[in-house]
């Protein structure tokens, strides 16, 4: 018991400044601390700014934006783009390529959750032949380049009628997840010892009812942070779901982003830009709200792995 | 019931915490029970779904690399089996053996790069003050959550010839007109630069961010004892940090290596930019442009099968360790 | 656990349900003589109007049967037709590229249109399209709208540098020099080294090939003495008459025209509405340059129109249509002359050769009447859509334009083209 609860620090970060400061000169930390703070401000603008950049780019009118001039700043603000790219009827339309990628994207990340957490206690608590087998086997197919396999794939979705639609690509995405979610989930199962379990039944709970009230709680910020995953690859995926969902009610966000972008005509940059924030905002808000757990369930993870 | 309270108790605590040190790996065997039918019960979702759409997919692809199979074979007509010409056509073509160096040194460049610059970064949360701390959190968090594609767009963006933020920065503010209409991306050398800023930039934040977080589980004590003996910071970070992170270190290294060998979005979409192709695939695009866009799938299949085989070689001390600690 | 394991077996059952049950959602097949007929269009150069046109016309025509018109994108066109045109879930009518069109009716992804191809307009269709939609002699997919090449002009930098239309390649090559020097910094030819579709017109008239067929196989022609000598002046003008970027796209070519950097262009004609495009629209262009908007067809050698390449599309049925009947009915509303006039009065060459009248009688229908009379496609093999696709002559083009040995570049380019086409 103690091994989890006692090492719960939250002030470690803080005691070790505090030290340091005891022992070096306040003068000499000072400087450090501001040496350190520019960094960290430097670090701050070279991530932010490609963001700041496409925010920036998609609310300016479209001739100021193919323009030699920079505007640093959306000196002639305009919604239009959004307009463009919400409302447009010419257009591939946002509002059912958006439902379409939440809709995949909630079901992989959930599937995936579940099916991978099954496979990662089966491999965990027990023994069995081929345990190995299958251990390995989720490595390697790790490496397996997709691409040469679309047209496979789209052959067996085509098998089962599951093409152009929400299950299908799910399905398809689930696959290409489970792998590295089972086997990083295999690390936080493993990090919860059965022993706790055990302890639980003693005190006169089912296995399952140990289970539920013991080992689950443990392991929430571990599938927070492999839900990420998920999260990320099926929002994000342009190939498969070119391939796979073709009719223009089944594309998703990726896909619709694409044809902003013509071949012989006339990009429009803004709308663009408009649409790739459009497309950000969800994942930024799904990251705030799971950062903490996500960052603290990988290191339980990667040291229990 | 009274130690089931407290199993109860723990558990929130140790989330509520958000930080939880694990107990060390190798300190007690796992015991594993047999479970006669119940775990392949608990494997049957996850091999029903990998076995249909990974599974047969890769049996069909191992099989078409032995055929010749283009674009009327996915129409219809029969495939003819050429055994190993695809094969031997492929592993005789510099261009696939440079494409392989090429991916090789990408990746091994990004995984470096990204390596260093994460803990440099989480090294630096480490000593921060609160609110640099937080606006640093922010911005990694920020470029973190950008989707690749969108990212690439927009990098490209930045560095267009004609309109790009850089050009314009270098010429304007630096006076160094050569910068005017610079291609960032002809030159092959500067299209990987510019490649991997982008993956790095994208990588960095979940670097810095595990790092950070293991980090704040390094027990003060040993440091303060450490410190005590007047060792550097260096060396502290040398003897004291690294060997406690080393596993954090081992899976993150291990994801970058997988992730940047099989890197596709960036590189696809920046070729699509500009620069020249042939001097800028890796293993993704160039097995995307024989197999997809040149409708080759069996030569395809056969680059496929033998990318696997690399990655699998190069792996094998990492698989071979997996092997011995399951052996617990 | 062991319930779990229940769970695990009743989630993998409910998975299989789900595919099962889902796989009722192909509803396109009520009926033999009522259903909606999937109509890809690629792009947005299919006008507003004609698609309406369509739709109407086939409401009319099969009462209880309607056009459904799906828009695709030009990007992985291929890979997508590749993939749909050979499941179960095929659209009945596409539109396709004209130089990736064999890759199709080679396959056999196209319904053999041999016995309506004169319903569907016969000798009056483009000849050099209907070469291209056919295959072992069968007539698979008719063309569906040509557009050709023109070079755009400013009249003032023409006139200020005291120049006029050029009447021969030559003149063309070295007014775009003599423009490029009166403007240090703009473009004379404005020429991106991705576009090696505006190459082809000087392969062509200094009498080389891009391919030839050669008892049976293909032999790729770039190093060629007539191609090289060619491509050499090419190389003169990317190097000496255009500050477009050497490895950039031909896409937005308005722009540059718009803020005065570019003083030509060879572009398709539809590039007129670009630059046109009102200044406060999604993609603006500049409607104050109209009466400074110059337009001619390119020259040949010996003067006249040179051979330009024709981009365009095809359009055919899918073999895998469940409703042949119904699908003829639309591309035979497709090639109407109906249909067809609308893309006449868009700029556009109608798929059918006596519909030329309908692209007007200005400057921009006239050049466009002279260079569809002397348009070329490229090599009719099957596999010359993965020629493109690959890369080959982007990469070529990129590093002619970059100053690079042409002789030797165009050599190792006809090997790989060789290559493909024979591979």
């Amino acid at each position: 018991m103690s091994a989890i609860t006692a090492t719960a620090r939250p002030t470690a970060a803080g005691a070790a400044i505090d030290t340091t400061a005891r022992r070096t000169g306040a003068g000499k930390k000072r400087a450090t601390t501001v040496v350190l703070s520019i960094l960290a401000v430097i670090v701050f603008l070279f991530s932010v700014f490609p963001v700041y950049w496409m925010i920036n780019t998609s609310f300016q009118p479209n001739n100021q934006v193919r323009a030699r001039v920079l505007h640093f700043w959306p000196d002639n603000f305009t919604l239009r783009n959004y307009g463009t790219v919400l409302f447009d009827q010419n257009r591939a339309q946002f509002g059912p390529a958006f439902m379409n990628s939440i809709l995949v994207t909630i079901l992989t990340v959930a599937i995936a959750l579940v099916f991978a957490f099954l496979a990662a206690l089966a491999v965990t608590r027990f023994r069995f032949k081929s345990r190995k087998a299958f251990i390995i086997a989720i490595l390697i197919v790790q490496m397996i380049p997709g691409e040469a396999m679309i047209v496979s794939i789209f052959r067996v979705l085509d098998g089962w009628s599951l093409l152009n639609s929400i299950g299908g690509l799910t399905i398809v995405y689930v696959a290409t997840v489970l792998p590295f979610t089972i086997w990083t989930l295999r690390g936080f199962v493993n990090g919860v010892p059965a022993e706790l379990e055990e302890a639980g039944m003693i005190d006169g709970l089912s296995r399952t009812g140990a289970f539920w009230k013991i080992t689950f709680p443990l392991l929430a910020p571990g599938l927070v942070a492999t839900g990420v995953f998920g999260f990320i690859q099926a929002w994000n995926e342009f190939l498969l779901a070119l391939v796979v969902n073709a009719r223009p009610e089944a594309m998703t966000l990726p896909v619709w982003l694409r044809t902003f972008q013509t071949l012989t005509g006339t990009t429009n940059w803004a709308a663009i830009m408009a649409g790739s924030t459009l497309m950000a905002i969800p994942v930024i808000v799904f990251f705030l709200l799971v950062q903490g757990r996500m960052t603290s369930g990988l290191v339980s993870g990667a040291v229990k792995g | 019931m009274s130690s089931n309270i407290v199993a109860m108790d723990a558990a929130p605590t140790a989330i509520d915490g958000e930080r939880m040190t694990a107990p060390a790996p190798a300190a007690k065997p796992r015991r594993r029970r047999p479970g006669g039918f119940t775990p392949y019960a608990l494997l049957v979702p996850s091999l029903v779904i990998l076995i249909a759409i990974v599974g047969w997919p890769l049996f069909q692809l191992i099989i078409m690399s032995f055929q010749k199979f283009g674009r009327a074979q996915v129409f219809g007509a029969p495939p003819e089996f050429v055994w190993f010409d695809n094969y031997t056509k492929i592993l005789t073509d510099p261009t696939f053996w440079q494409v392989v160096a090429r991916s090789l040194a990408f990746a091994a460049v990004c995984v470096v790069l990204t390596m260093v610059l994460g803990t440099l970064i989480a090294l630096m949360m480490m000593r921060l003050g609160k609110f640099f701390r937080l606006l640093l959190t922010v911005g990694l968090l920020l470029a973190w959550a950008m989707p690749a594609l969108t990212a690439t767009i927009v990098w490209g963006w930045i560095f267009d010839t004609d309109y790009g933020v850089i050009n314009n920065v270098l010429v304007n503010l630096f006076g160094l007109t050569d910068f005017t209409q610079h291609s960032w991306l002809i030159n092959p050398l500067s299209f990987f630069l510019v490649a991997a800023v982008v993956v790095i930039w994208g990588a960095v934040p979940f670097v810095a961010f595990t790092v950070y977080a293991g980090l704040t589980q390094v027990p003060d004590e040993v440091l303060e004892a450490a410190q005590l003996d007047g060792t550097s910071y260096v060396q502290r970070f040398r003897f004291i940090i690294v060997p406690y992170l080393r596993s954090i270190f081992v899976v993150v290294i291990i994801l970058q290596v997988i992730w940047d060998l099989r890197v596709f979005t960036q590189i696809f979409a920046l070729q699509g930019i500009g620069g020249i192709k042939e001097q800028t695939n890796v293993l993704g695009t160039y097995i995307y442009s024989v197999s997809i866009a040149g409708g080759e799938y069996g030569t395809g299949g056969a680059i496929a099968v033998i990318v696997v085989i690399l990655l699998m070689a190069i792996s094998i001390y990492y698989v071979r360790q997996t092997i011995k600690e399951e052996d617990l | 656990m062991r319930k779990l394991a229940f769970v695990a077996i009743g989630a993998a059952a409910a998975l299989a349900l789900a595919g099962c049950a889902s796989g009722g959602n192909a509803a396109s097949t009520s009926g033999a003589d009522k259903a909606n007929i999937r109509v890809w269009f690629v792009g947005t150069d299919t006008p507003k109007d004609a698609r309406e046109y369509l739709e109407k016309t086939f409401a009319k025509e099969n009462p209880g049967s309607k056009i459904v018109i799906e828009e695709q994108s030009w990007t992985g066109l291929v890979d997508k037709l590749t993939t749909s045109l050979s499941g179960s879930d095929s659209p009945d009518v596409v539109e396709v590229g004209n130089t990736q069109a064999a890759a199709f009716t080679s396959a056999g992804a196209f319904m053999d249109l041999t016995s309506h191809k004169k319903e569907l307009g016969g000798d009056d269709l483009l000849p050099g399209f209907v070469e291209a939609g056919s295959y072992d002699g069968k007539f698979y997919a008719p063309p569906l709208y040509s557009g050709a090449r023109l070079v755009f002009y400013k009249k003032d930098a023409l006139a200020a540098a005291g120049l006029s239309v050029p009447k021969t390649l030559d003149d063309y090559v070295s007014n775009g020099e003599a423009l490029a020097t009166a403007n240090p910094g703009k473009s004379g030819i404005w020429w991106p080294g991705q576009d090696w579709y505006n190459a082809l017109p000087f392969i062509w008239e200094n009498g080389g090939e891009i391919a030839v067929q050669k008892g049976g196989k293909w032999v790729s022609e770039l190093g060629s003495a007539d191609s090289v000598k060619g491509l050499k002046e090419v190389q003169e003008v990317m190097t000496k008459a255009s500050a477009a970027p050497k490895d950039g796209q031909e896409t937005n070519p308005q722009v540059g025209f718009c803020d005065g950097t570019t003083l030509q262009l060879s572009a398709p004609s539809w590039v007129k509405w670009s630059i046109l495009a009102a200044a406060d629209a999604d993609t603006p262009g500049c409607p104050d340059q109209e009466a400074n908007l110059g337009v001619y067809a390119l020259p040949g050698k010996n003067g006249g129109a040179a051979k330009v390449f024709a981009g365009g599309s095809n359009i055919g049925i899918s073999a895998k249509t469940k409703h042949p009947e119904l699908s003829l009915s639309a591309l035979k509303i497709i090639e109407s002359k109906g249909f067809q006039t609308i893309y006449g009065k868009n700029g556009l060459v109608p798929s059918l050769k006596s519909l030329a009248p309908t692209l007007g009688t200005d400057d921009v229908a006239k050049a466009i009447a002279a260079a569809a009379a002397n348009a070329k496609l490229t090599p009719a093999s099957p596999k010359w859509a993965d020629v493109e696709a690959s890369g080959v002559l982007t990469d070529l083009f990129v590093k002619i334009a970059q100053g690079g040995d042409v002789e030797s570049l165009a050599k190792d380019a006809d090997k790989k083209i060789d290559d493909t086409l024979n591979g």
